[in-house]
């Protein structure tokens, strides 16, 4: 499955160490790595995670846009840390598909920096995975939005840690984090969202909720002729399915969302 | 098509139909009228399928079958459709992929093909023009966004696609201005066949200036009490209830 992705998106692997210029490039995460995106750049990234413990760090240079899809469908314990210089651009999108412990780190060190940031986590069976985001607000009129959704189905434990910190000085900070949560059966998922702000002119929010499905959306489906599983189905779909098609490389929705589809019809 | 005896149903202990008589022939429309609390939205999520409620006693036949043994979505199959006083919205949810599917269950269960993706645009463009619902909302997610009078078209638009024998509508009319009134209720009408028939729920005569109903049934502390026909819901308008259920007060 994530080998189509990669077909699909058609791209170069990423130089590692040396400046990356404006392009599309994917990298398979199987060892530790150090990327550069070039001042100005404008960078499409896909990631596609092995079943390592690597560390992948990027630096987003001054006025660079940086667009990452990152596919987590096998076992794995990725750290992405992202740093994020004088008016860059990031915008990530995680999509896993298995269980794994995610990390991200984002720091936005310079003044006018924005970090935008969707994802999913569908986990079945026995399965047991976490994402952990860490936003690190360093410099002023910087902006960051995260929103995480986890499906946790049968037997399966899933968690959701989040970090906003925001340093001394770094006024008008513009900061949103979510973690919306759906569990099916017996599952659980737990969900942690932090603030830790040192500077007294921001805007911070941050909410989090773990929920059954909506029953009376069921019952008006079933009205219509859906089966329980179908109106279960379609219902925890159009929940995940939602990141899918907002994703940070807009020419690999359709991917993402055969992917996310492959996972559901485990449920 | 549908025979209502002596039905009784309660939610929690609470006993909320005390024994409802009802027969709806194929081709009629019967309006079902009565103040606040006495039972008509009940009676439609029974007849509907709602496990919230249980039925103690009575029985209900749909197409010479026991409706009650079925369980909601085999009554829709059969042909019975229920338009929500309240519809729900489901986010992420197209209203185009949720038709789909529910159009095609139906045709599975009278031994159908399921529909060619042309068939069905075909058919969706057909339909909503029906009730005047502006067809990009059919891309959208199931009544999110929508305004009050919007999901009550997309009532009627669903209730178009899936042809049912009997449509019970359920204070279809509650919330809607004038124009809007008149598109869902002309909509309703349109659908208005020999071989089926509509139950209206309803509050007020002016619905029933546009489906025009063979019987008005009036509906007080969970049985009918009278029935006439379409002159009743006038006198209703203009007189109120009190006229009828003096006699019911006491018990």
């Amino acid at each position: 499955m994530t080998e189509r992705i990669i077909e699909a998106f058609a791209a170069s692997p990423i130089p590692a160490g040396c400046c990356t210029e404006s392009g599309r490039w994917v990298l398979r995460a199987e060892a530790d790595t150090d990327i550069t995106i070039a001042e100005g750049a404008a960078v499409e990234l896909l990631i596609v995670d092995g079943a390592k413990a690597v560390n992948i760090d990027i630096d987003v240079r001054k006025g660079a846009t940086l667009r990452i899809v990152e596919v987590v469908a096998q076992h794995s314990a990725t750290q992405l840390s992202i740093a994020i210089a004088n008016n860059g651009e990031c915008s990530l999108t995680q999509v896993v598909t298995s269980p794994s412990d995610v990390r991200v780190a984002a720091s936005l060190v310079e003044e006018g920096a924005s970090f935008k940031h969707n994802g999913c986590f569908i986990l079945v069976g026995e399965e047991q995975g976490s994402v952990t985001v860490d936003v690190n607000h360093m410099a002023a009129e910087c902006i960051s939005h995260t929103a995480v959704k986890g499906v946790a189905a049968d037997k399966a434990h899933g968690s959701f840690s989040g970090l906003v910190y925001v340093a001394p000085g770094a006024q008008h900070t513009d900061s949103v984090q979510s973690s919306r949560n759906v569990t099916i059966g017996e599952a659980r998922i737990e969900t942690l969202p932090q603030l830790e702000i040192y500077a007294d002119d921001v805007k911070c929010s941050h909410g989090a909720t773990v929920g059954q499905m909506d029953s009376e959306a069921i019952l008006y489906m079933r009205q219509r002729g859906l089966s329980t599983a179908q109106a279960k189905r379609l219902q925890i779909e159009g929940f995940v399915q939602d990141v899918a098609m907002h994703s940070a490389i807009e020419s690999l929705a359709e991917e993402l969302m055969t992917l996310i589809n492959a996972k559901l019809n485990s449920l | 098509m549908l025979k209502v005896e002596n039905l009784h149903a309660k939610v929690g202990d609470k006993e909320i139909l005390k024994g409802i008589n009802l027969e709806v022939k194929a081709g009629e429309v019967h309006a079902i009228m009565g103040p606040n609390g006495s039972g008509k939205s009940t009676l439609a999520s029974v007849l509907a399928g709602n496990e919230k409620f249980t039925v103690t006693e009575g029985k209900v036949e749909f197409e010479g079958e026991n409706l009650l043994d079925l369980p909601i979505e085999e009554r829709s199959r059969k042909g019975l459709f229920l338009g929500f006083q309240y519809p729900v919205e489901i986010p992420g949810v197209s209203m185009a992929n949720f038709m789909k599917i529910a159009v095609n269950e139906q045709r599975k269960y009278r031994g159908l093909e399921p529909l060619t993706a042309a068939e069905y645009l075909k058919m969706m463009k057909e339909k909503s023009a029906i009730v005047e619902l502006d067809s990009k909302l059919t891309s959208r997610a199931v009544n999110e966004g929508f305004s009050g009078g919007e999901k009550k078209k997309n009532e009627i638009f669903q209730m178009a696609m899936l042809d049912p024998k009997l449509a019970i509508l359920d204070e279809t009319d509650s919330g809607l201005d004038i124009d809007a009134l008149r598109i869902v209720a002309t909509g309703v009408t349109r659908l208005k066949r020999e071989d089926n028939a509509t139950v209206v729920i309803t509050h007020y005569q002016r619905l029933l200036d546009y489906i025009v109903p063979d019987y008005v049934h009036v509906l007080y502390k969970g049985r009918i009490i009278y029935t006439g026909d379409k002159t009743l819901a006038l006198k209703l308008e203009k007189e109120g209830y009190d006229w009828l259920i003096n006699d019911y007060k006491e018990e």
